[in-house]
Formats: structure tokens, C-alpha cells, sequence
């Protein structure tokens, strides 16, 4: 009896084995790239588990699933479009215009966890200018890159501080020609981030403000998300990569891993010191926490206003059903972490303080 | 002395240049003098991983090139000999030359990958436009008296491609090949300015201008000319031989 | 009879783009390719006519073509003197000739930074980098086409024992026509690719902003109704350049 029991299980086993035995690829994608075309990223918890092999080694153990990286050149648009292919199933790290938009233009994807928040945004003028401050920009030229959350969060600070198509001329430049316009003296005024420290160093600019310590609202955002298709068809997958990411939000957040962390994200090319400068009077948790918390849906739903008071988007975009926090809140309870990461409000005030803050204090 | 002269203008050029960084007050990081351009190719080549970049670009333009000039060539040959194709694909090809290659990217990135694949296809699409051209504007000014020849001679339509149309077009041919090089050249930059990272000289190129390294900017440059002179000159090279043939 | 002759031409030449125009329309229907890649035709139809009743696309059109007529002009003019001289001088072809060809390599990309530098960022950088997209072709095809005349007609000017002036007048410059407008065919059409790549980085307004912008924004089907309005444009260019060869090839010498 038992023996045929055996070969029937045998038989079902083999049965079932072949559709079992096909690989299952894992494909995260990353909108951007280090310098000098390093496939590394930083700032980021995405960054961290990405450089740390988080995902990879939770599926160590798993000849049939494979993790696969892409970093997207043309960032956000580009894993948009690869969104939309069909070639990718998590799009890590993504920044919230490119999300918001690939939202709005109906892309099927769930909110797992946040990335970062309040990433501080800099502006960067010529040293020899004589701008020493926001408000000084008045009646000077300043390069954007249209279409970008770059501009849009830069839109804001501008706006705040009394700047405007008034009192400044905007000129339309990527990244690379606004430095060059920036040295030649053609544009007066920039804006960027951590890689801007290092120009900074050589001294072919300066930065004159931040969005750290200014409207707790300014600042760029990113998350984790995931399509609806890979959800339902691979759901304990889903749990396992946010996991994943959760254990390295956990390690990237500590400061005591603080010179760490920067040492490892400076695989990107930027150096350790420019990171150590982009976080100066913050501590790590202040911007790498993946609580999908009021704060950050505030940020979002403003974005997404913003964006079509802008004309950026015709259709609206609803940013409430777009979280599935399941995931998050079950990594959060396994790994005991609940109380970790402070939580704050929609203006960014702190609601609760949370245990990392316990894991030091800012440092230099 | 004749043999140096195409050495004058860039000599000349290099001299204005090194005159221009030491005496305006330019600054050096806009502008770096020639010796830190240099340096910098060097140490490209020694500790920066140039020569693999230099592979994979070469590789990559290469694959695109002789697929697009190719397909330009027959193309062309296609436009030039037969009326109903050029009646009903002509407008429609001149149409598509006008269009940037930049807006075939999503459509690529999507049926190829961003990949080598989706890299080679960018540049073979950018090649094959010369080529048809060119091939297409000599079979089409062949003189009328080749074809009359030919049917007195009673030849059948593969023949007269072969004897008598390919080799009075060769010169215009060999004009759109040279063009088709340029251009898969200035694709494969262009490449991997839009597609996904990988190694290269366009990335290269792409690193200095984000970092706002001139100095690497200007040495990719420097590279990417001389390595595209080189390629032309030897295809001037072959077209030679090839056409010594054609007189004979 | 001429009017069928038109007639059946255009017909011709419509028949494959319609027939491209139905595939598009079923691919979208069908959902082959997802509509953020490949939106329908009716889409891209309705995107186009909001931009024309908002003016925008007008406006930009007219900047881009501005930019183009500034920039093909420039570049046409010196690749035609400049390829003239290298195609009839063996001297100035070697002196000349190598550095040019090395230059024609690099990327627009990289001439950017530098002519930042030299010119700044207004309408003279677009101008100058659309004139050294167009001189490129230029200068090649007509280099070309003034030092390959055919032999036979070489001949025939020796026989008629034509001095230099009247070889290259009543000889060699109406045999090398046919290249001289390639090149400027050919110029016109990286001309306007340029128009656009340069309107990707540095610029606030034209055609390739838009098709830029479309792109950043996700909105496809914006960049598709840019590539149209491209495609009839340029065609429409080119086929006015045809016309103008078509006269002047009335004085074209060819080997009987």
C-alpha cells in the first residue's frame, strides 16, 4: 500500500516538477545610474540593499529564482516605458514625478514601501557670482531641466523664497550643460544634489542653500513599487523581496553604520565625503525610513496636484489606493521593528519618536 | 613634406589651443589645456578600463554598420531599380529620414531590450539611411544608354544588376558607405547616451559631461575622432582598390 | 494623361503608409503593444489637433524651422565652398581633408560643452550646431561628386580643348549636380534631426522640446504627433528640393 502510495506521490512530483523547475526571474529596476556607468546606486535604501546583495541573499537558497538589476540611463521615463513592456516586475527607487505620471498614464502598480523622503535639493551657483543666498537669484538667469522632479521641487523652493518667471529667467538645460553654462557664465543659477558636492570641492561652484532646515515639505521623494501582475501572480515572492529591503532599511538607517553606509555607497563613484556632506545635521533615518506614513502621502497627493496645476498631466491620479502597506506592516511585525522609524504628519511635524533615534545622534 | 601636410591643421589647432589655456583666463576646468587631455587618455588607457571600452564600442558599431549598410544598400538598389518600389516606398522612406532616431527609442528598447541588441538595432537604423540614399540616387542617374544596352543585349535583370548597375553606381555606393560609417559612428554614441549602461566610449564621453570632467569629455572626443578617421581612411583605402578594379 | 500620370503617383506613394497607418490601427486595438508604447492612431489624432487648436504646435514648429532655415543656410553654403575646394584641389584635399573627416566623428554631444563655452546658450549655439550637422553630408557628397566626373567627360572636355575655367563651368560642375544635391538633401535631413537632439538639451521651445517633453511626461502619443508633423515637413522640404534639382538638371550633362 505504502509502495504504491510512494509511486503515486513519485508520480504527481515528476508531474509537477517540470513547470516547477523553469527559473523565475525577479526583475527590479533602477531609474539612473553611478558615474562612469557603475550599475550602483546611493542615498538610498534601495541603494543599500541593492549594493548589499539584500534581495539575492534572501533567495540564496533557491536554484529555480533568479534576481536581475537593470539601471535605467534614462531614468524615470525609461523604466516607465520598461514598466510598460512588460520587462520589469519592481521598480525600485523610483522618484515620485516619473511615479506619478506612469500612474497617471495607467501603469498598474502597488506602493510597497518608501524609499526615501526628504531628500534636500541644493543650489548651486559660480563662486566668483556674489549670490549668497536664495533671494539674490532675483533679476539672473537659472537653468532647469523641464519635466523633471528636480525642477518641480525646485519650482517650489523658488516660489517660497519670492522667485518667479517675473523677477528670473529660466532656461531649459540637462544636468551636464547647466554646469558648463554655469562655469561660462551663462546661467547664474542651478539647482542638484549630492553630486554637486564634489564640484563644489574642485571649485567650480558653490552652494549657497539647501531645503535641509528650510519647509520640512520641500525635498524629493522615491519608493519601491511593484506591478499588480507580479502581486497577484507571486505574492509570498513580493513578501520575501520587501523583506529584503526592509533588513537593509534596517541596516542603512542605523547610525552607527553611518561611515558604512557612505563608504558603500560611494561605489556609485561619488565619494564617501560628498554623502558625508548631503547628510551634514541629518541622520540617516531622517531621509531613509519606508514608512508609507502621513507625511509621505501628503507629499505624494500634493506632487500629483501640483503636476496637473502645472499641465504636466491631464488625468488625476489617485494616490490613496495606491499603497498596499500588508507587506510592510508584516516585514515591519516579523522583524520587530514596528516602532523603529519616527512617524511625522502631513506639514512634517513628528507624531512618534521612534527607536533609532537611540542608535545615535547627528553627527558631523 | 606633402605627406605631413594634413598633420598642419591639427598641429595648428593644438597650438592655439595650448595658447589659448595658458594665456585667457579661461578656466581650466571649462577649458583644460592639451597635456591634462592627454594625461587623461593615458591613464585611461593604463588603470581606466579604456581599451575595454573601446572593444565594446567598436563591436557595437561595427555589428550596426554592416547591418544597416546592408540593408541600406539593397534599399537603395531596391529604389533605384525598380519604379513600383520607388512609387510606393520612396515618399514614405524620405518621410522617415526626416524623422529624428530619437523617437524610435521607446519603440526599440521595447522589441529589442536596451541591450546590446536595442544598441546595434539603434545604430543599424542610423546607417542604413545613408546607404540607401546614396545607393538609390546612383542607380536611379545611371545613364539611360546602359539600360538600352542591356536589353538589346538581352540580359536578365539579375545580370544587369550585376554587370552593368552595381558597378556604374559603385562610386555613389561607396560615397553612401563612407557617410553610413560616420553616421553608425555618431549612433553608437548616441546609443549609449539612450539605452541602458554598459561599457563604451559614448559612456564614456557621457561620465565627463555629467561629472563635469572636460578633460575626460575632450580625451573621449579625441579618441572618438581619431578611431573614426582611422575607419574612413581605410575604407577610402578599399574604395580605392575596389574602383582600380572597376576601371581596369 | 499627365494629370493620370500625377495621379496614379500620388496613389502610389500613399499606399504603403496607408497600409502601415491600418496596422497601427489594429495593433493598437488588438493590444499587441501596450498603448503607453504604441498609442492608437486616434490618440495621437486628438493630441495633435489639441496642440494645433492651443497654437502650440505652430509655434513651435516656426521656432524649429527658424532654427532649421538659419542653421541649413550656414552649413550649406560653407559645405558647398568648402567641399568644392577640397574636391577640386588635391592639395587642400590633404591638407584639409583628414582633419575634417576626424572632426565629422564627434558626436554632437560632445561639441555641446565646448560651444557652450564660445557662443553661450542662446539661438547662435542651436544655429552653429544645426550648420555643422548640415555642412557634414554637404561637404562629403560634393567633395564626391566634384572629383568623381566620369572619365568620358573629362575626355570631352580635352577633345574640345576647354581651359580650366570652362572644364569646370560647362563640365564638371553640371556633372557633379546630382551630388551636390544628395548633399544637401542629406543636410537638410540631419539638419532637422539636430533641430531636435538640440532642442532636447538646451531649450525651452520647438519641436524637439515637445517631443521631449512627451517623453519625460510619459505621453507617447505626443511624441508621435511631433514624429508626424516631422515626417510631412521634412518631406515636404525635401520634395521642394527635388523640384529645384529637377530644374536645374535641365542643364545636366550625363554620359549618353
Amino acid at each position: 500500500m505504502t509502495l504504491r502510495a510512494a509511486a503515486v506521490l513519485l508520480g504527481i512530483l515528476l508531474w509537477a516538477a517540470p513547470s516547477r523547475a523553469e527559473p523565475l526571474v525577479i526583475r527590479l529596476g533602477y531609474p539612473g545610474i553611478g558615474i562612469d556607468n557603475r550599475q550602483f546606486a546611493g542615498g538610498s535604501i534601495v541603494a543599500t540593499a541593492h549594493s548589499t546583495h539584500a534581495v539575492e541573499q534572501e533567495f540564496a537558497n533557491e536554484p529555480d529564482i533568479k534576481v536581475e538589476w537593470t539601471f535605467f540611463r534614462g531614468a524615470g521615463p525609461a523604466l516607465n516605458e520598461s514598466l510598460a513592456a512588460g520587462h520589469l516586475d519592481f521598480a525600485a527607487g523610483l522618484g515620485d514625478l516619473p511615479a506619478i505620471v506612469g500612474r497617471a498614464n495607467g501603469l498598474k502598480t502597488k506602493w510597497l514601501l518608501t524609499d526615501t523622503v526628504r531628500v534636500t535639493i541644493y543650489l548651486a551657483v559660480r563662486p566668483d557670482s556674489g549670490i549668497k543666498r536664495i533671494e539674490d537669484l532675483a533679476g539672473h538667469k537659472l537653468s532647469q531641466f523641464k519635466g523633471t522632479n528636480l525642477q518641480l521641487a525646485a519650482d517650489r523652493v523658488l516660489a517660497a523664497h519670492g522667485l518667479s518667471e517675473k523677477n528670473a529667467r529660466f532656461v531649459n538645460l540637462d544636468f551636464a550643460n547647466a554646469i558648463a553654462a554655469l562655469s561660462s557664465g551663462d546661467v547664474d543659477g542651478s539647482f542638484g544634489s549630492v553630486e554637486l558636492f564634489s564640484l563644489q570641492k574642485r571649485g567650480v561652484v558653490s552652494i549657497v542653500y539647501g531645503t535641509k532646515g528650510d519647509d520640512p515639505t520641500f525635498g524629493r521623494n522615491s519608493a519601491v513599487y511593484v506591478t499588480e501582475a507580479f502581486e497577484q501572480a507571486h505574492p509570498d515572492i513580493v513578501q520575501r523581496v520587501v523583506n529584503a529591503f526592509v533588513r537593509a532599511a534596517r541596516y542603512t538607517a542605523d547610525e552607527k553604520n553611518r561611515d558604512a553606509v557612505f563608504e558603500l555607497w560611494s561605489k556609485t563613484g561619488i565619494p564617501a565625503d560628498s554623502y558625508r556632506e548631503d547628510f551634514a545635521n541629518e541622520t540617516l533615518a531622517n531621509r531613509l525610513d519606508p514608512l508609507i506614513d502621513e507625511y509621505v502621502v501628503a507629499r505624494y497627493k500634493d506632487q500629483a496636484q501640483r503636476v496637473r496645476d502645472y499641465g504636466l498631466l491631464r488625468k488625476d491620479v489617485d494616490v490613496d489606493g495606491w499603497a498596499d502597506r500588508r507587506y510592510l506592516d508584516k516585514a515591519l511585525a516579523d522583524q520587530h521593528l514596528e516602532h523603529f522609524w519616527s512617524t511625522y504628519d502631513a506639514a512634517g511635524k513628528k507624531l512618534t519618536s521612534g527607536e533609532v533615534e537611540a542608535t545615535g545622534t547627528v553627527t558631523h | 613634406m606633402k605627406r605631413f601636410s594634413p598633420l598642419l591643421v591639427p598641429l595648428g589647432a593644438l597650438a592655439i589651443w595650448e595658447a589659448v589655456s595658458r594665456l585667457s583666463r579661461v578656466s581650466h576646468e571649462l577649458l583644460p589645456p592639451p597635456e591634462k587631455v592627454a594625461f587623461r587618455l593615458w591613464d585611461g588607457f593604463a588603470h581606466g578600463g579604456m581599451t575595454g571600452d573601446l572593444a565594446a564600442s567598436l563591436l557595437r558599431e561595427l555589428s550596426g554598420f554592416v547591418i544597416g549598410a546592408t540593408g541600406g544598400v539593397a534599399l537603395g538598389l531596391l529604389l533605384g531599380l525598380s519604379r513600383p518600389a520607388n512609387r510606393l516606398l520612396g515618399p514614405l522612406f524620405l518621410g522617415y529620414r526626416q524623422v529624428a532616431l530619437f523617437a524610435w527609442v521607446p519603440l526599440l528598447s521595447m522589441w529589442f531590450g536596451g541591450g546590446e541588441q536595442g544598441k546595434v538595432a539603434f545604430i543599424a537604423l542610423a546607417a542604413m539611411a545613408p546607404a540607401a540614399v546614396n545607393t538609390w540616387r546612383g542607380t536611379s542617374t545611371l545613364p539611360h544608354s546602359y539600360i538600352e544596352l542591356s536589353r538589346v543585349l538581352m540580359f536578365r535583370p539579375l545580370d544587369y544588376v550585376r554587370f552593368v548597375a552595381l558597378p556604374g553606381a559603385l562610386p555613389a555606393i561607396l560615397t553612401g558607405l563612407r557617410s553610413s560609417l560616420i553616421a553608425a559612428w555618431l549612433a553608437t554614441v548616441g546609443a549609449e547616451l539612450f539605452l541602458d549602461v554598459a561599457p563604451g566610449l559614448g559612456g564614456r564621453m557621457n561620465e565627463g559631461r555629467e561629472t563635469f570632467q572636460m578633460d575626460l569629455v575632450l580625451a573621449s572626443v579625441v579618441l572618438l575622432g581619431l578611431l573614426g578617421l582611422t575607419f574612413s581612411r581605410l575604407a577610402v583605402a578599399a574604395e580605392k582598390s575596389l574602383l582600380k578594379r572597376r576601371a581596369a | 494623361m499627365k494629370i493620370r500620370q500625377a495621379g496614379s503617383r500620388v496613389v502610389a506613394g500613399i499606399a504603403v503608409p496607408l497600409l502601415l497607418l491600418g496596422a497601427w490601427s489594429l495593433t493598437a486595438r488588438e493590444g499587441w503593444l501596450p498603448d503607453q508604447i504604441l498609442p492608437a492612431p486616434g490618440v495621437v489624432m486628438a493630441t495633435l489637433k489639441e496642440f494645433i487648436a492651443s497654437g502650440e504646435l505652430q509655434d513651435a514648429t516656426l521656432i524649429s524651422l527658424e532654427r532649421v532655415a538659419k542653421g541649413f543656410a550656414v552649413g550649406a553654403v560653407a559645405g558647398l565652398i568648402f567641399g568644392a575646394a577640397i574636391g577640386l584641389s588635391p592639395r587642400l584635399n590633404r591638407l584639409f581633408g583628414p582633419t575634417f573627416l576626424g572632426l565629422a566623428q564627434v558626436p554632437l554631444l560632445a561639441w555641446m560643452p565646448v560651444m557652450i563655452l564660445l557662443v553661450g546658450i542662446d539661438e547662435a549655439l542651436k544655429v552653429i550646431l544645426i550648420g555643422i550637422a548640415t555642412f557634414i553630408p554637404v561637404v562629403l557628397n560634393v567633395a564626391q561628386g566634384f572629383r568623381d566626373v566620369p572619365p568620358a567627360l573629362r575626355e570631352v572636355g580635352a577633345v574640345l580643348l576647354f581651359d580650366p575655367w570652362s572644364m569646370l563651368m560647362q563640365i564638371v560642375l553640371p556633372a557633379a549636380v546630382p551630388s551636390v544635391f544628395t548633399g544637401l538633401r542629406e543636410g537638410l535631413a540631419n539638419a532637422w534631426q539636430t533641430v531636435i537632439a538640440v532642442e532636447l538639451f538646451a531649450s525651452s521651445e520647438g519641436l524637439g522640446y515637445l517631443m521631449s517633453w512627451g517623453r519625460q511626461l510619459f505621453q507617447l502619443d505626443l511624441v508621435l504627433a511631433v514624429v508626424v508633423v516631422l515626417a510631412v515637413i521634412g518631406f515636404a522640404l525635401n520634395w521642394g528640393l527635388a523640384r529645384i534639382e529637377g530644374r536645374l538638371g535641365r542643364w545636366q550633362l550625363r554620359p549618353a
